[in-house]
Formats: C-alpha cells, sequence, structure tokens
C-alpha cells in the first residue's frame, strides 16, 4: 500500500507554471503601458524643397500674414474666407502652388489655417516663407 | 477501501485548467510587443488650431512640439532650432520617419515656418498636427 502511493506521487511530477504566468503577465501589463497608441489627424504641405518654386513655371500664389492678423494678397486684405476662392481664381485650371509668407508676431493658428483652405480649394503644395525686414 | 481512496486523490487533485489561460496571455503579449512603437512624446499640452480638412497622420512619426511661449519641445525637454534635424536624423536611421509638429495656434508663424523648413531638411514628410472643426 504504501508503496502505491509514493509511486503515485512520482508520476504526478509537473513543472510549475504560477511564475512564468506571472512573469508573462508583468511582461503583458509593461507592454500595454507602454504602447502609446497616438492618434493625430493634420495637414502636411507636399513640397519638395525651398529651389523647385523657382523651376516651376507656374508662379506661386503668395499670401502675407503680417503681423496685425490679416490675410494679405497682393497687399489687400482678404481674410480668412477669402483665402480658398482666392486660390480656386487664381490659375484656372492648373492647381496653384502657395506661398504663405509670414512676419514676425503671425499667429501659427492663422497659418494653419490659411494652409488648411489653401489645401481645401485644391492648392498642389503650400510653403510658408519667413518674410525678413 | 482502495476505490474510496483513489476516488478522494481525484477530487483533490481538480486543479484549473490554466494552459487556455497561458495561450491567450501570450497570444495578447505578442500583439502589444508588435504593436509597440515607442513613440517619445514632446511632453507639452498645445491647444491645436482648428482647421476644416484634416486627414489621420501616420502612428509611427517622430514629434515635436511649439508651445505658446516660441519654445520647441522634444522627447519632454526643450530643444533649440538648430537641433531638430541632428535630432530627426538620430531617429530615424535608415526608415524614413513622418515628422509631426503639435503646434500651438498662438505660437510665432515665423518660428514655424523656420521649424518646418528644418525638418524639410532631413524628412520627406512633415505634417502640422490639428483638430478637426465639428
Amino acid at each position: 500500500m504504501r508503496r502505491n502511493r509514493t509511486n503515485f506521487q512520482a508520476e504526478r511530477t509537473e513543472i510549475n507554471v504560477s511564475p512564468l504566468i506571472d512573469m508573462v503577465f508583468i511582461l503583458l501589463i509593461f507592454f500595454i503601458v507602454a504602447t502609446s497608441f497616438i492618434d493625430e489627424i493634420g495637414i502636411s504641405s507636399n513640397y519638395k524643397d525651398s529651389s523647385s518654386i523657382i523651376k516651376n513655371e507656374n508662379k506661386p500664389l503668395f499670401f502675407t500674414l503680417p503681423g496685425s492678423g490679416e490675410v494679405l494678397v497682393d497687399g489687400y486684405s482678404v481674410g480668412l474666407k477669402g483665402v480658398a476662392s482666392k486660390v480656386r481664381n487664381f490659375s484656372g485650371l492648373v492647381p496653384p502652388s502657395i506661398v504663405i509668407q509670414v512676419s514676425a508676431g503671425a499667429k501659427a493658428g492663422l497659418a494653419t489655417q490659411v494652409m488648411d483652405q489653401a489645401l481645401q480649394a485644391g492648392a498642389k503644395a503650400v510653403k510658408m516663407a519667413v518674410i525678413s525686414k | 477501501m482502495k476505490v474510496r481512496r483513489r476516488l478522494t486523490l481525484e477530487e483533490e487533485d481538480k486543479d484549473i485548467n490554466v494552459s487556455p489561460l497561458i495561450d491567450v496571455v501570450f497570444i495578447l503579449l505578442i500583439f502589444f510587443i508588435v504593436s509597440a512603437t515607442f513613440v517619445t512624446l514632446p511632453g507639452i499640452d498645445v491647444s491645436r488650431p482648428q482647421v476644416q480638412k484634416a486627414e489621420s497622420l501616420k502612428k509611427n512619426s517622430i514629434l515635436f512640439a511649439l508651445s505658446e511661449k516660441n519654445q520647441i519641445f522634444h522627447a519632454g525637454k526643450p530643444v533649440q532650432l538648430a537641433e531638430i534635424s541632428p535630432l530627426i536624423a538620430l531617429a530615424n536611421k535608415e526608415n524614413n520617419k513622418p515628422v509631426v509638429i503639435q503646434v500651438d495656434k498662438w505660437a510665432d508663424a515665423t518660428l514655424l515656418a523656420k521649424v518646418i523648413s528644418e525638418s524639410k531638411k532631413v524628412a520627406s514628410i512633415v505634417s502640422l498636427a490639428t483638430l478637426k472643426e465639428r
């Protein structure tokens, strides 16, 4: 009878998996916490480089943003709402390239909104340039 | 005698079977390891400009932030304008990661233009993070 018992215990020897589960859980929680699912939305202007603007046969459309918060085209204030129509009327068939000239004091939010309006109106590419005075 | 003994032993031995649990946990673990991109956040909160046409940007990108006080942040630390292109070059060794700039709407536009042109030197895609207008 006694021998029978020892025999049974020897058969039942198994690997203890609880430390494995602990370790795997710790790794799992680490990766869950470390994974940052950033979900940004935004706009991207696709301009190649600064030299491509001169080679382009079509002249770009210039928007000027002075520090006062206006949007100027050829010296006239068009406002943010006028940007889209200016872009559409600029050069008929070909989608124009846009250059936004900003001077110190202009706000980045307004520049972004001008960029967005221009892209929405079908502008091919938008570039930002700084006017140095 | 023998029969009863056998029965009690079997009843004592009724553990929960953990193998399916381990399977599921391993699958979750592998999913999270694979999907982990380890994006380093800029570490400041900016009020993004609201625009109408916004598309979702690539998840695995290099982030810069431009604060209201015209400071550039990357990975929780303020950086200088000249440091941007080395930082981007360091972050993407071979794969061409896009650059996302989180710009505060009250930041100076000239600084934004400079940051974009600095990023464009080494990165092919430079995007601005925005909010979608409702």
